[in-house]
């Protein structure tokens, strides 16, 4: 379906849950993808949009915003080393040799907006509105903790993006671009 | 599953308890019999997480009756370290059951929540039993000890993302 078909799928006045803005790490060889949502056992992050903005003031006292850029990040603390996590593997590895090549640049991040799609009455599956980051950094800020080993993480996305719809809210979704 | 139900399940193999009648919320108090009391979880001790899952704890209770003996303790230098009294035995035997508890942790034998739940961890909130009181109007005189234990738990029934 278009993405332009797809609208905000809540009640008037209902909150859009937290965990229905899903953030999806993907990295790795073409043949081999891995992909794993950011957030388990986060209590809060929010993607912050860290603009770049020029104000200016006429003799008239109207002002005038410029947004020159944005630098999207956002942060993952805790992000707990946990059995079954292949990020936190990988990140591991990377940071203790200090290999910044291997989360630089590397991740395709996608952005799923769970209550942005077809709703359910369709008789098609529901799909859902994302966007995709390609090319982003995924950096560890530091490895340790009190009593489960913490190794937060910072994503610093990339601003190229796709957008599209993902058709399931698993691991194995298939990401098709607006064009489709 | 009925956490209940899964604590008693879970309950039944801890050599303590398992050789003595064992009550739900309410017992007959008599020497060695061991009662389950629920305690009301509150909510807001919740942690919830971005992705849905929430951080619950399950606490609950073991009282164990005990019957006491009014018998002081005697230092024989023949036998150092050794105060052969009931009442020393009786609470190292309730002290059993914590330590089992402890034991089964460290072994990630937990009790099972069902599919919705992931089981962390299991632990007695004390390092010893608490002596709540003695009953002095049956013969012989009951202790009453206590025994806290929380289980700790991730609740990801409300999880959108499958993996």
């Amino acid at each position: 379906m278009p993405l332009a078909t797809k609208t905000l799928n809540l009640k008037d006045g209902q909150r859009a849950q937290r965990k229905t803005l899903i953030t999806v790490a993907e990295w790795g060889e073409s043949t081999n993808k891995k992909r794993q949502i950011l957030g388990a056992r986060t209590e809060d992050s929010s993607i912050e949009l860290n603009p770049d903005i020029q104000t200016s003031t006429d003799i008239l006292g109207i002002t005038y915003t410029d947004v020159n850029k944005t630098e999207p990040q956002q942060s993952f603390d805790p992000f707990y080393v946990m059995g079954g996590s292949a990020l936190a593997e990988y990140l591991t590895r990377a940071m203790l040799k200090n290999d910044i090549d291997a989360y630089a640049n590397v991740f395709n991040i996608y952005i799923i907006t769970a209550f942005i799609n077809d709703g359910t009455s369709s008789s098609e599956p529901t799909k859902y509105y994302a966007v995709c980051h390609s090319g982003c950094s995924i950096i560890p800020t530091a490895i340790g903790g009190d009593s489960y080993t913490n190794l937060p993480i910072e994503v610093h996305y990339s601003n190229n993006i796709t957008e599209g719809e993902v058709d399931k809210l698993s691991d194995d979704f298939v990401f098709s671009d607006g064009t489709t | 599953m009925d956490k209940n139900k899964a604590i008693i399940e879970y309950l039944f193999n801890c050599p303590v308890i398992a050789n003595n009648p064992l009550f739900f919320n309410f017992a007959e108090a008599e020497d060695n019999n061991k009662q389950i009391l629920t305690v009301a979880n509150d909510k807001k001790i919740n942690k919830p997480f971005i992705d849905g899952s929430v951080l619950k704890k399950f606490t609950f209770t073991i009282i164990d009756y005990r019957s006491v003996i009014y018998q002081a303790l005697v230092n024989d230098p023949e036998h150092p370290n050794d105060y052969p009294n009931e009442n020393v035995d009786e609470m190292m035997d309730v002290q059993g059951i914590i330590d089992w508890v402890t034991e089964q942790n460290d072994h990630d034998n937990l009790p099972n929540f069902g599919t919705d739940c992931v089981v962390e961890q299991i632990e007695a909130l004390t390092d010893t039993p608490r002596l709540n009181g003695v009953d002095s109007s049956v013969s012989p005189n009951l202790a009453k000890y206590s025994v806290s234990i929380q289980v700790q738990y991730l609740d990801i029934s409300k999880v959108l993302w499958n993996k």
